[in-house]
């Protein structure tokens, strides 16, 4: 097994530099200077100069790279051509907090998925399946700026019960929360609803419910365990897609984390910020998956990793 | 007549003593925490290294310019008490105010002054606004308190610019002790002194108790709190988060007009947009046809309807309150006129051009482009409309005339130096072509080329305006651009906050605010 986590993770460092490397490139290959980016169109063609040769944008593309991948290697990601901070600084600031939100997404989206998944499968076509699954499209078809600013006029302005920007207390985060986590719960409940279905069909359930087992235990301990596998690659997957997708949520609640400073950083052409964070990203999304993977083996023992 | 004399004496009593009841009524009171909401968070508050109207707006707070610019325009001493300049206009010297000090201790003296100065002329000390005192050769300490600057020729713009935000006072000793550190923690002689900055979400400042005004500030906390989506800021306004907010959306402006709670205010503001052509390339080489595409456009339709009011149709390329304004006729709009002159030009059936705009930098930029875009095929003109990323759209357009893809394009200039040398020279000068300056219409008259030069060494604040209104009526005749209109700010501010003051740079200042209920 831990030879397997090694291994695994030393196949994660071609993925992370083949990430890196397109990164690097992409936001070169935009039109748009950072001086200018900088200073608008006040700078000077003097001030152009100075920032090129200060962050060594001067330098032919293949110097600019290696001398990029042996900072990289002695953990320098460099500094920021907007803020001028540290980039290490700027992630270590704002991370926690998108970790923090797309946690509390996904805990909403369980929450809210799997019941809704479960009620639905062992009573499909009901009132209940049906209506939970209109509302499930609507929760995956509804844009995540239109519901933050309703949900904010309705809780904050109208009732009051909670703040509508910011970051700080528990209150502060239901409504990103909520917001971000909608979409998941909605796709979370129809992957369970689905597996489920399947897995109520197979003979096992029903010789265990043949055998007299009470219906709760069917459903929870012998048909949930293994209608789990796909949902758990489903949660999974989604963390990572709620870590990246939280740029929107970001900017409508004002939330302080690495979707803004990317978004920011991509307007402001802070070449060195965009990197560090797609690696960031990159790097948390192959560990994710690592940890999915991982997962399996404990939901069903006949995967092994060897 | 000693009658008529009691009656006005009585008079001027009742009236002083209405004011008096006034004044008692807006006595200030101390203590409390204003938060204002901001799109923007500064990208870093080491003055020399500033760019952009956050940064400026937060060090406001902080560090102090030597001179500073009121709400009508005028230049005014901040941290100078007087200054006199030299027959030649090359030589400036300034008597500094006495008894200031840094929020660290320091004191604020010439020596301090020259630090600055020095600082920010320094070929490498990355000031992206290096180019506004450049002209400045010598600084020199006199006394503890006077200073004096050399410039290689008359430069008369100059303490227009040294009321520059971005020439701000640090403290020399904590800029030498914190190296970059200042970037994050500036230390100047404002009203307040830096408390924390949390990235991504707010900086907090505090009260200078040391501060040189007396009385001032009344407040013990100011809160900057980034708010980045427009809606997003109105909603925390409502919800009484924040006191005040800048960049109303015009679609909110009636809900927050209708709510007795908060108060809309528009503000005029230096930025003026304008649709340039380009001066080099037919069909705008013609000045009839740069002028009829004037008249075939209906800017006070465009003010009213696509920006519902919010904003000022030009009568000149920059925005009145800024010295060396001077108003001229805007062309009505008169599609016939417009469709005479191209026929006279022999465009009869109009052309086709691109017209290249931003999207989002400016209020409603895109869908006045297409409200131009509609209007102009009105007379015949097919313009074809491309947008881009601002950052991608400033690269494309800055090129010189022989690599130039637009034929005309949207842009805004913000003057904010507050004089006419900025607004004019870096847009109508033929030196300011690309790749030098951002002069994209690439328009070329000798006569403003030399009336600019000359109003740039001009002492003489008359003389100047005379030459300055000279080059104004030149330019309205030969219409480089197709003139627009200047922005309004809207700002909106919650009841129960007195005194803050809306500054046309774009910035909302607290220094001398105040709370009902602290």
């Amino acid at each position: 097994m831990w030879r397997y986590v090694v291994w695994r993770l030393l196949l994660t460092l071609p993925t992370l530099l083949g990430a890196v490397t397109f990164v690097f490139l992409m936001v070169r290959l935009l039109p748009g200077d950072p001086a200018v980016a900088i200073a608008g169109v006040q700078a000077t063609p003097e001030f152009v100069e100075q920032v090129r040769r200060e962050f060594g944008l001067d330098q032919p593309l293949p110097v600019q790279y290696i001398t990029f991948l042996g900072r990289l290697l002695q953990g320098d990601l460099g500094i920021s051509t907007r803020t001028r901070q540290p980039v290490w600084e700027e992630l270590w600031a704002r991370f926690p907090h998108t970790l923090e939100l797309a946690l509390a997404a996904l805990v909403v989206a369980a929450l809210i998925g799997i019941p809704a998944g479960i009620i639905s499968a062992v009573r499909p076509y009901s009132l209940f399946d049906n209506f939970s699954m209109l509302v499930a499209l609507f929760g995956v078809s509804i844009p995540v700026f239109w519901l933050g600013l309703m949900l904010m006029l309705l809780f904050s302005v109208q009732l009051g019960w909670l703040p509508a920007t910011g970051r700080g207390t528990l209150a502060h985060l239901v409504l990103p929360a909520v917001t971000l986590g909608t979409a998941s719960a909605a796709l979370i409940a129809r992957m369970t609803r689905s597996s489920m279905l399947e897995v109520l069909t197979q003979d096992y359930v029903q010789t265990a419910r043949a055998k007299g087992v009470p219906e709760r235990v069917v459903i929870l301990r012998h048909a949930l365990k293994n209608a789990f596998i796909p949902v758990v690659t489903v949660l999974g997957l989604q963390l990572g897609t709620l870590l990246s997708g939280a740029v929107l949520t970001e900017t409508v609640f004002a939330w302080p984390g690495v979707g803004r400073l990317v978004v920011e950083s991509i307007l402001a052409r802070d070449y060195p910020v965009v990197q560090g964070v797609v690696l960031l990203l990159a790097t948390t999304f192959v560990i994710l998956n690592l940890i999915v993977d991982l997962v399996y083996a404990w939901l069903d023992p006949r995967i092994r990793y060897e | 007549m000693r009658r008529l004399s009691r009656v006005v004496g009585l008079t001027l009593v009742v009236v002083g003593l209405g004011i008096l009841g006034a004044l008692e009524a807006q006595e200030p009171k101390r203590g409390g925490r204003v938060v204002l909401g901001m799109g923007v968070e500064p990208e870093n508050l080491d003055t020399i290294r500033m760019a952009s109207a956050p940064a400026a707006m937060v060090s406001e707070h902080i560090t102090q310019t030597l001179f500073t610019v009121d709400l009508q325009g005028n230049i005014v001493p901040e941290l100078v008490e007087s200054y006199e300049v030299s027959e030649d206009g090359r030589v400036w010297t300034l008597r500094l105010r006495r008894g200031i000090t840094f929020h660290d201790g320091t004191p604020f003296n010439a020596e301090a002054v020259k630090f600055n100065l020095d600082r920010f002329l320094d070929p490498e000390s990355k000031a992206p606004f290096r180019f506004l005192i450049a002209r400045i050769t010598d600084v020199e300490v006199l006394d503890e308190y006077t200073v004096r600057l050399t410039t290689d020729q008359p430069f008369a713009p100059m303490l227009a610019h040294l009321s520059h935000s971005f020439i701000g006072m640090l403290s020399p000793t904590a800029v030498q002790e914190l190296g970059s550190g200042i970037e994050t923690n500036p230390v100047g002689t404002g009203h307040f002194k830096m408390k924390t900055w949390t990235r991504g979400e707010s900086i907090l400042l505090e009260r200078n108790p040391d501060y040189w005004e007396a009385g001032l500030p009344y407040l013990d906390e100011v809160m900057f709190r980034f708010i980045p989506e427009d809606a997003a800021r109105v909603v925390a306004l409502e919800a009484g988060e924040v006191h005040a907010i800048m960049r109303v959306p015009p679609a909110d402006i009636p809900r927050l007009e209708a709510d007795p709670d908060i108060e809309v205010l528009k503000v005029p503001s230096v930025r003026t947009i304008y649709i340039g052509f380009n001066n080099q390339k037919a069909p705008f080489t013609d000045v009839r046809v740069r002028r009829a595409l004037n008249y075939c456009v209906d800017k006070e339709a465009l003010v009213e309807f696509v920006l519902e009011g919010v904003g000022r149709v030009s009568d000149a390329p920059f925005s009145p309150g800024i010295f060396g304004y001077s108003p001229m006729t805007p062309y009505e709009y008169d599609p016939e006129r417009a469709k005479e002159l191209l026929a006279e030009a022999g465009y009869p059936d109009g052309f086709k051009v691109n017209l290249y705009h931003p999207t989002g930098r400016y209020l409603m930029d895109a869908a006045i482009a297409e409200a131009v875009q509609a209007q102009l095929k009105e007379c015949g003109v097919e313009a074809e409309l491309i947008t881009l990323e601002w950052a991608t759209y400033l690269a494309t357009l800055r090129k010189p005339p022989e690599e130039a893809v637009h034929d005309m394009y949207l842009l805004g200039w913000g003057c904010v130096t507050n004089d006419a040398d900025y607004c004019l020279y870096p847009l109508f000068h033929s030196g300011e072509w690309p790749p030098v300056g951002w002069h994209l219409s690439y328009y070329k008259n000798e006569e403003v080329d030399r009336l600019l030069d000359e109003a740039r060494v001009t002492p003489d604040p008359e003389r100047r305006a005379a030459l300055y209104k000279r080059v104004i009526e030149i330019i309205w005749n030969d219409a480089p651009w197709l003139f627009l209109y200047s922005e309004v700010q809207v700002n909106a501010v919650r009841k129960g906050v007195q005194g803050l003051i809306h500054h046309p740079r774009e910035y909302i200042l607290a220094t001398e605010a105040w709370l009902e209920q602290p």
